[in-house]
């Protein structure tokens, strides 16, 4: 059993307005996948109020971005704004090991999250979370 | 007869309630669906861990698996299918693949299944 973050599993960054919100979100999914999944959250503003902080996005953006790759999901509005503007500021060759994911964050982050323990690609990962925009609960 | 007619043979009776092959009978077409009627365990619904345990198991399949419940299909590779089916314990779901591997598929996840309440 793994105790730590394993290497060769895809990790997750959650991105979102409050820091409770990606916390609990980041709890949820680590009992589905396991602890091998790396979660990195970035929650709230800079005064731990509600927003954001596109420093500690891009910071946890470049720490994600090495092999085998990290999908990106975000809750809303500035928290989108805030990836895009974090990618630009990557090189290339760091982007490239990213998958920025349109999907709802908690669909998303569940389905990525399982699939991520199985040692899928990144790819394959980001897939299924793209896949939870369309997956019905009722 | 195909490979997957015996129980599972993991303890002294069977560890599902019901397992019962569904084959359609045909001579080993490839359209031949295999399926098998497994029961939860007592105490077990499908939340999101048994859910990821059937879904890590079926990822490792080469062969798809559809799992019925409650008038609903999921893939079995899909947490998020899976979880839609909203099988609680007792919940008869029913394990169906087609093809090449079908037998084995099937059989994998209706152990995974027996397992879970272990």
């Amino acid at each position: 059993m793994n105790t730590s973050p394993d290497l060769a599993q895809v990790g997750l960054v959650l991105v979102s307005h409050s820091r409770r919100l990606v916390e609990g979100l980041a709890e949820l999914v680590g009992q589905v996948a396991g602890p091998g999944v790396a979660i990195q959250t970035i929650g709230g503003a800079v005064d731990g109020s509600l927003g954001t902080d596109p420093d500690r996005v891009l910071e946890a953006l470049q720490a994600a971005a090495h092999e085998p790759g990290a999908v990106v999901l975000m809750d809303l509005g500035s928290s989108v704004l805030a990836v895009n503007a974090a990618l630009e500021d990557l090189a290339d060759e760091q982007r490239a090991w990213l998958a920025v994911v349109d999907a709802p964050l908690v669909e998303g982050a569940v389905a990525a999250g399982v699939l991520a323990s199985t040692g899928a690609s990144l790819a394959e990962v980001a897939q299924a979370a793209e896949e939870a925009r369309d997956a019905r609960k009722l | 007869m195909p490979a997957n007619s015996d129980p599972p043979a993991n303890g002294p009776e069977p560890p599902l309630s019901r397992a019962r092959e569904r084959g359609s009978g045909g001579e080993g077409s490839l359209a031949d669906e295999v399926a098998l009627i497994v029961a939860l365990p007592d105490g077990i619904a499908l939340h999101a861990r048994p859910a990821a345990d059937l879904v890590r198991a079926a990822s490792k399949l080469q062969t798809p698996v559809t799992v019925s419940a409650n008038g609903k299909r999921a893939n079995a590779r899909s947490i998020l299918e899976v979880l839609a089916l909203g099988a609680v314990a007792g919940t008869e779901l029913t394990l169906s693949a087609s093809g090449p591997g079908a037998a084995e598929a099937v059989q994998t996840l209706a152990e995974v299944f027996a397992s879970l309440g272990s």
